[in-house]
């Protein structure tokens, strides 16, 4: 047993301070690095130390290894938690915590080597007997991989081997089209994930995308926390996510969480981890990929189970035994998480930058804001578009969903421009309602999905409340042929 | 007198001096303020409550969910730039890290010719060019990073052969 008094959190943001939350509840005195670039948010308020970290773009003060370690034990702490994102799945940032003598909140660097490389982990999924799509990886030879690659069958999915995000991944349904989706997802993959080798498999068509919350200690217990779907997604990346998962049958969910609890155990997995998989129309499930860390959604689990999972992060990493084994885990009613993101939906999802220039959050039953923003702050290009999650829980997946949606229209975010109209839409919709998600979901409706365009009343509302908010025009001379207009006519 | 642009179009709203009354093109709607930043106005012989902060020349409006972004005009300023010019200058569509330039400066290109490659926020854009002409500025260096509305690259118009 290692008992941690004082947690390093190698993050920022939302998940900095939920993070911090749980920790000071715990008794554990908790330590922030900050860069000039974001010294606003809300986490950095509430952390016990901070630590200044420097680095030119701002996000690679927060992948530096050595630098966050450094950090970490001159400030005295004895853990290391890495959130999600950054370093959270890197092997040589746990191996370094280690060595340096401290605790890292996550699996070890051996678990996150073995499951966090997709051809690794699919490689070992089909040794357990968990089944995978049909598949190319990639060898030395780029030519030679585009000739397996089409030899695994149309429609294809292209990604980096080491990524995760969505980040750098290619469909193609063209044969044609094959060269240049290599060429794009070896470029961002080798951006982002500093290793340049593809992987390759079947698409599968309306699939839809269901992981399993799993969690081991070290004493060899492994169990499951349900699942959750998130299959609406843009670019692939998760914009909406829910537990439990909307019409799954009682037998098809078993067998996915059973599967996901064999591959951790022979894994010798610890912590906390999730376990991706597709599920296609026809009910057939594969494995996709293992996150090998606390996943952004993991909340809407937190509020169907009762329980905190970055306690157990933290208790799990000090050596004690999980609270509660598989049959003394229980679920109750629904749970839907939104994430806000400074994007224009409407526009493509393109991500816009300002500085929030009002913010009210919402309230209510069941109602759970996890945000990293305060008013004032700037929303820059520097780091990650989420600005905070909503999360709703219910009695019935109803109620959960109407909570949700009321709490997004009372969530006032202006200065940047904000998805949250958006994701009411999308929660609005009766295909949604009607629980028939797949990946496709926003794509398909993305015509339904636009806002209803302004009536003239409506417009003329907007402009006056906008000319009224406008400072008072009392204090500036009115130009002269104006006055003289009087009542003018437009 | 308030001039704004908003979704494409100019609009004029002018509060009378001492009264909640705005004029929007030729009606009339009553305002009053409502606490800081809200606002309660009339809309069809109802109350609808609103949000509203002004941000520079900006003027963002929070209504039942969705928020918008209204541009005050100022009337003694103008763009000066247009036409062929404009065309030939690729604006960012949003902010983000120049990945790779595909061009050089002095190059001649095509339209729909891929110039560079940004990046923002997990996406990878090609910028294309609008117009046939020739590089005539590439502003921004590979990893630099820029924000919405930056120059990225400057064509200068080949003038149709006689």
């Amino acid at each position: 047993m290692t008992p941690i008094r004082k947690l390093f959190i190698a993050n920022r943001a939302e998940i900095a301070l939920r993070i911090v939350r749980t920790a000071r509840r715990m008794g554990i005195a908790t330590v922030l690095p900050w860069h000039a670039a974001d010294s606003h948010g809300p986490a950095l308020q509430e952390a016990d130390e901070k630590v200044q970290l420097f680095g030119e773009p701002p996000v690679s003060a927060f992948l530096d290894i050595a630098g966050l370690v450094r950090a970490a034990r001159d400030t005295g702490c004895d853990a290391v938690h890495p959130g999600y994102g950054f370093l959270s799945e890197n092997a040589a940032f746990a191996r370094a915590v280690v060595e340096a003598g401290l605790v890292f909140v996550g699996p070890p660097a051996d678990a996150i080597e073995l499951m966090g490389d997709k051809i690794s982990a699919r490689r070992f999924a089909q040794e357990q007997g968990v089944p995978v799509t049909p598949s190319a990886d990639e060898a030395d030879d780029p030519v030679g991989f585009a000739e397996r690659a089409r030899a695994v069958g149309l429609p294809l999915l292209i990604k980096g081997a080491a990524g995760g995000g969505g980040k750098g991944m290619q469909i193609v349904r063209e044969p044609a089209k094959l060269p240049d989706a290599i060429a794009v997802a070896r470029r961002e993959s080798e951006r982002y994930f500093g290793d340049g080798r593809l992987f390759a498999e079947r698409f599968v068509e309306r699939p839809r995308h269901i992981e399993v919350q799993v969690f081991g200690d070290a004493h060899g217990h492994v169990v499951h926390l349900g699942e959750r779907e998130c299959s609406i997604q843009r670019r692939f990346q998760k914009l909406v996510e829910e537990t439990p998962a909307p019409g799954l049958d009682p037998g098809l969910r078993e067998r996915i969480c059973s599967a996901a609890v064999t591959l951790a155990k022979a894994a010798g997995y610890v912590n906390a981890g999730t376990v991706e998989c597709i599920v296609s129309p026809q009910r057939e499930f594969f494995f996709l990929e293992m996150n090998t860390r606390l996943q952004v959604e993991h909340p809407v689990t937190e509020m169907v189970t009762g329980l905190d999972l970055v306690e157990w992060q933290l208790r799990v990493a000090a050596g004690e035994p999980l609270p509660l084994k598989q049959d003394q885990l229980r679920w109750h009613g629904h749970a839907i998480e939104a994430r806000l993101l400074a994007e224009d939906a409407d526009a493509g999802f393109v991500p816009d930058t300002g500085r929030v220039r009002l913010l009210r959050w919402p309230q209510g039953p069941g109602l759970r804001i996890d945000g990293g923003v305060t008013s004032g702050a700037p929303v820059t290009a520097d780091f990650d578009s989420m600005l905070a999650k909503l999360v709703a829980h219910g009695a019935s997946r109803e109620l959960a969903i109407s909570r949700l949606q009321q709490a997004l229209a009372e969530t006032v975010l202006l200065g940047v421009t904000v998805n949250a109209d958006y994701l009411g839409r999308v929660l609005r919709h009766p295909a949604f309602a009607q629980g028939e998600t797949d990946t496709g979901f926003l794509e398909r409706h993305r015509e339904a999905l636009l806002p209803a365009p302004l009536r003239d009343d409506e417009r003329r509302l907007l402009l006056a409340v906008a000319a009224r908010a406008l400072p008072d025009p009392s204090d500036r001379p009115a130009p002269q042929p104006y006055v003289a207009m009087g009542a003018w006519r437009n | 007198m308030n001039s704004f642009h908003f979704n494409g179009s100019h609009y004029r709203a002018w509060q009378e001096p001492g009264s909640d009354r705005v004029r929007v093109d030729d009606a009339i709607v009553s305002v009053q303020p409502d606490g800081a930043h809200r606002f309660v106005a009339g809309l069809q012989g109802r109350s609808e409550r609103l949000h509203a902060v002004a941000d520079g020349d900006r003027v963002w409006v929070h209504w039942r969910g969705r928020a918008w972004a209204l541009e005050r005009v100022d009337p003694t300023r103008s763009s000066s730039v247009g036409g062929a010019a404009a065309a030939g200058i690729a604006h960012a569509p949003m902010p983000g890290v120049m990945v790779s330039l595909l061009v050089m400066q002095g190059q001649p290109v095509a339209e729909g010719d891929a110039l560079l490659v940004i990046e923002s926020m997990k996406l990878q854009t090609t910028i294309c060019a609008a117009i046939d002409g020739v590089v005539a500025e590439l502003p921004c260096a590979v990893g630099q990073s820029f924000q919405r509305g930056a120059v990225l690259a400057h064509l200068q118009a080949v003038e149709p052969a006689p």
